[in-house]
């Protein structure tokens, strides 16, 4: 039985694809992945951008807190006033600011301020990409 | 030349070979597209649905359960594609006879899937065939496809529409008496 019926529908002549189809596929897909791609990207900075956002200010106050704690400004001004001190000692002072120097404060402020200017850097090169693709998505 | 199975070219495509992909595209694009063909008609219609249910393979390629089996994964993307189009038309096509319950009598008849003999070598086969099917439903006309045309056994067809196996066999049974039916009153 299965036999008639698979002779029958081979009378049918099956839909031939245009020439072009394979093509505009391909092309499709290439088309889809770089949307894919935009849209990872586009994420990925406003995750940066949103970090850096908050990171940024609190790790500035974070600095400035340690660094009126540490005592180094008083170093620094002394060193400044009294420079001739400062040479004939420089090695004591130098050990001095050294040791006073709010390490994980400057450590986080870097941090931070590298992810900002990462995600400047980052919007600067695909500014273009990723404005087109926020028009195209809200058009 | 060697012939890689679609699973095989699916792990190449995963594991980088962008030309796997293109392979097995190349391999599906006619059944596919012959099998939209069936449930829109119009060239162009065709052409965007083949389109959009490659780019869907492509999409969820990485999601493609590779202990199953390719063919019936694509046809099912294929078949929700043409159902979504379908919903989209708004044009459900229509038949009087879709309703499955009514043909309790042609049952009734001693094997009645059975093919004439002569009705395989009349000269209008291909027209008459054409307009029989055209008549039956398109649920009916899918199992026929699938199991005729892309030569898919029942648990196959059953997995890409998503029914039973027996709902499977007993909609074949009927489109078979359909058909029959119909092709005999042409």
């Amino acid at each position: 039985m299965r036999k008639d019926y698979e002779k029958l529908f081979t009378h049918l002549k099956p839909a031939e694809p245009p020439a072009g189809l394979f093509d505009k596929i391909i092309l499709a897909i290439k088309r889809e992945q770089e949307l894919q791609h935009t849209r990872r990207l586009l994420f990925g900075f406003l995750f940066l951008l949103v970090v850096s956002f908050i990171t940024t200010p609190i790790s500035w106050t974070i600095l400035v807190n340690q660094i009126e704690g540490s005592g180094i400004s008083y170093f620094i001004s002394t060193a400044v006033s009294d420079f001739g001190t400062f040479t004939a000692m420089w090695q004591d002072f130098g050990l001095a600011i050294l040791e006073s120097m709010p390490i994980t404060g400057m450590l986080v402020f870097t941090i931070s301020l590298g992810v900002s200017i990462f995600t400047l850097r980052l919007f600067l090169h695909r500014k273009r990409l990723l404005l087109e693709y926020l028009m195209y998505s809200f058009a | 030349m060697k012939t890689y199975t679609d699973e095989q070219l699916i792990a190449d495509y995963l594991e980088g070979d962008e030309k796997a992909l293109e392979a097995l595209i190349k391999r599906y694009l006619k059944p596919i597209y012959s099998f939209v063909y069936r449930f829109a008609g119009d060239a162009q219609v065709v052409e965007d649905i083949t389109q959009e249910i490659f780019v869907k393979v492509w999409r969820n390629l990485k999601k493609f359960d590779q202990s199953k089996r390719f063919k019936p994964w694509i046809f099912t993307i294929a078949k929700n594609t043409c159902l979504d189009w379908q919903k989209k038309k708004r044009a459900v096509p229509f038949s009087v006879l879709d309703n499955e319950g009514e043909l309790s009598f042609v049952e009734t008849i001693k094997d009645p899937t059975l093919l004439p003999n002569e009705l395989l070598e009349r000269q209008d086969i291909i027209a008459t065939l054409n307009k029989a099917l055209e008549n039956l439903s398109s649920k009916y006309r899918m199992v026929l496809f699938l199991r005729y045309n892309d030569h898919f056994n029942f648990r196959e067809i059953a997995e890409v529409l998503g029914e039973s196996i027996n709902t499977v066999k007993s909609r074949h049974r009927r489109a078979l008496i359909l058909l029959k039916k119909l092709l005999t009153e042409l």
